[in-house]
């Protein structure tokens, strides 16, 4: 058995607001193996962004609280780590690529800058010259992905345009690394956008260098919270084909989440779906999109439309998500739930417990019916 | 094009070259400045006003000084000794007296340019102490504001402290300091002061709190990047241009101030030449020499708008995204051949 690079155990989360209290996420596992790409995927506020941004501990405190659970990543016990060890975690640990490639650049700096800074942290950290949390070299060899590997950029004339000494020294020490990742995520002549600011590049471009600067710390795991939500369907195409291929190159073990259940078929080793807070399924991709086990994700799986297919209007799933301030108890599906019986509205659903000996069983469902859901065509 | 990257490059460089390299470096920073104050009118009357306001009152503040040092005796810059009584008194504007002249025989102008620099330094110091202590105050309080912390019990105490300054009009408690100081500059200097900074710690707190979650501060966090180099580099940096543009607009009103103070008969002695001062002294010789009033008023009014068209330009030159914007409008009101023209020299 491989040590899973990423273990999250039962873990819950609450908002603490005026109105009362949001249990964003009540009881969630999830493990990640060396190499393997997770998908979590759900509606909006089911507890996507909350889960993504509890593992890197960056949910701000209060009002967010993690009531429970334990988040080891690579044998470190997160929720234990004091607070001011945190940034050694993230970046060189944990990456993370965010939803809206616009905000989550800083308007003030030049690209070059945006990415120097992340390519500073890694090396710094590899020096030995600022701490870190985990000094082993990683195992992921980037440099296939590099299409040069000369001293050519350097020669290029931008590269001394820079004002003072300092900077200039400081830009020529990181601008093999700042070039190199750029042609990493395609981009052809990574010289011409170095001195551009974040507001005069394209949504597609500027999720290229979210990407970049991710992956130049080197991660053992990165998160990527819906890196091509905010962007148009052809320019989705563009980055996920990117991402599809770096996935390739650097063989980091990534946690997808994304509300798109195409995009998650089409990236994800394994899913796991989550609904008001609760993972209600989890297994591998094929498994739990062929042979779904929970009401819930059949349901969800039935309302995509079919290409070239012309059946009548789409089945929806009626009612609508639960607020997080009042989850049902028992099953947090159960209002909305065809196979609802007395039981599901007292009782939690046993939380992914598999029952062994059931060949049947190919998955993890949060349903004390999956077998009936799942011989139901 | 390629002798000239060879140069660029260092690549057999001699001295002149490398020097040439810094000149055209230099244009090369100063260009996207240049356009936006071609680009907006206003901006360029208030810089200007700005640069000369600026050196006058540097020339007239150290000539004096190092004609001491030089020659022995000072050089006034000033037509007349600002305070010499003469019997040219009550003299309509004319060419000997450019701005007429008091009771007492006092030169106007010389007065008004003595009193430049004082009130500038005034202006810009009071104002920079302000932004200083206030804005220091504020990026602590705003940035580390959890409740139930340590940073949070100080934070709560500054804004506090802030509140009960701006509980009183910012005159009315300048006015009161340095009533109870007494007259004189320095005390009048005191009182505008210590009421000043406190805006300074709501505006950056404000700014700070906007600018901490925005999601490029929190992709910072995730990327490793540690909480105070994150104050630094990702907050500050954002807040450098509003609080700059708050503060260059802030000069005029702190001028204002002071020389309110002076003018109510608290601040600056009449000996010292100073607009607010002159402005009170001469207030009832308004309808008869009207001269006496209106010059130290002009040169209040004059200075402040300089500062204010300055400051609200300053906000295009600062940002990048509007910089850009009025570059390229620039460049596409520019003709065709202007530009062929500059692309080849």
């Amino acid at each position: 058995m491989v040590e899973p690079v990423l273990d999250v155990q039962d873990l819950s989360v609450e908002y603490e607001a005026g109105a009362g209290t949001f249990h964003a996420l009540t009881g969630v596992s999830v493990r990640l193996d060396p190499g393997r790409v997770v998908g979590i995927v759900g509606e909006t506020g089911s507890g996507k962004s909350t889960l993504a941004h509890a593992i890197p501990r960056l949910l701000p405190e209060p009002p967010a609280r993690i009531v429970s659970g334990k988040i080891s990543f690579r044998g470190v016990d997160v929720l234990d780590l004091p607070k001011w060890k945190l940034p050694l975690l993230r970046g060189t640990g944990i990456g993370m690529i965010f939803q809206e490639p616009i905000n989550s650049l800083n308007p003030a700096y030049r690209i070059f800058d945006q990415v120097a800074e992340a390519v500073a942290v890694r090396k710094l950290r590899d020096a030995g010259e600022s701490p870190t949390l985990f000094p082993a070299p990683e195992p992921h060899d980037y440099s296939k992905g590099m299409v040069v590997k000369s001293g050519e950029a350097l020669l290029h004339p931008i590269a001394t345009k820079l004002p003072g000494r300092r900077r200039r020294a400081r830009r020529e020490a990181l601008m093999q690394d700042v070039l190199d990742y750029l042609r990493l995520v395609r981009i052809n002549d990574p010289e011409t956008i170095l001195d551009l600011y974040p507001h005069e590049l394209s949504g597609g471009m500027r999720q290229r260098i979210m990407i970049a600067m991710a992956l130049s710390a080197k991660p053992s795991l990165l998160i990527a919270d819906e890196p091509t939500s905010a962007l148009d369907i052809t320019i989705q195409a563009q980055v996920l084909t990117l991402m599809k291929e770096l996935m390739e190159e650097v063989q980091t073990s990534i946690l997808f989440i994304s509300h798109d259940l195409g995009i998650i078929a089409e990236m994800a080793d394994e899913v796991g779906v989550l609904y008001a807070g609760h993972l209600v399924e989890f297994g591998p991709v094929e498994e739990v999109f062929a042979n779904p086990r929970h009401p819930y994700t059949k349901l969800l799986l039935r309302s995509v439309p079919a290409q070239y297919k012309d059946d009548g209007p789409l089945p929806a799933l009626s009612g609508s998500v639960p607020s997080l301030a009042n989850v049902p108890p028992g099953c947090p599906f159960h209002p909305r739930c065809p196979l609802m019986r007395d039981a599901c509205k007292t009782n939690p659903g046993p939380l992914l417990e598999p029952v062994k000996g059931i060949s049947a069983r190919t998955h993890l469902s949060a349903c004390y019916y999956s077998d009936e859901v799942a011989r139901k065509a | 094009m390629a002798s000239a990257t060879d140069s660029e490059l260092g690549v057999d460089a001699t001295p002149w070259t490398l020097l040439r390299g810094k000149a055209s470096h230099l244009r090369e920073i100063l260009r996207p400045f240049i356009r936006v104050l071609r680009a907006n009118p206003l901006t360029l009357i208030g810089f200007i006003l700005v640069v000369i306001i600026s050196t006058t009152a540097l020339l007239v503040a150290i000539v004096p000084v190092i004609s001491q040092v030089v020659l022995g005796h000072p050089v006034l810059l000033t037509p007349y000794d600002p305070n010499g009584i003469s019997t040219d008194y009550s003299q309509a504007p004319s060419l000997k007296h450019l701005l007429g002249t008091d009771k007492l025989g006092l030169d106007i102008f010389s007065r008004v340019l003595a009193a430049l620099p004082l009130d500038l330094a005034i202006g810009v110091g009071i104002a920079g102490f302000a932004l200083l202590l206030g804005g220091g105050l504020g990026l602590v309080a705003g940035y580390w504001d959890k409740p139930r912390t340590l940073g949070g019990v100080i934070s709560a105490v500054i804004l506090r402290v802030t509140d009960v300054f701006l509980a009183f009009p910012s005159l009315v408690l300048a006015l009161a300091i340095a009533a109870s100081l007494g007259r004189g500059t320095g005390p009048s200097i005191l009182a505008v002061l210590l009421t000043w900074w406190p805006y300074y710690v709501r505006l950056t707190r404000g700014e700070v709190l906007a600018v901490k979650h925005r999601p490029y501060v929190v992709a910072a966090r995730a990327a490793g990047v540690s909480e105070v180099r994150i104050l630094f580099r990702h907050v500050l940096r954002n807040l450098i241009e509003p609080l700059l543009v708050y503060y260059t607009l802030d000069i005029g009103t702190v001028i204002i101030t002071f020389s309110t103070i002076s003018f109510v008969g608290i601040g600056v002695p009449l000996d010292v030449s100073e607009w607010g001062t002159m402005v009170e002294a001469y207030e009832q010789l308004l309808l008869t020499h009207p001269w006496t009033v209106l010059a130290p008023g002009a040169a209040i009014f004059i200075t402040v708008l300089a500062f204010s068209l300055f400051g609200d330009g300053l906000r295009d030159i600062l940002d990048p995204r509007s910089r850009r914007t009025l570059v390229q409008a620039v460049a596409a009101t520019t003709l065709p051949g202007q530009v062929a023209g500059a692309a080849e020299a």
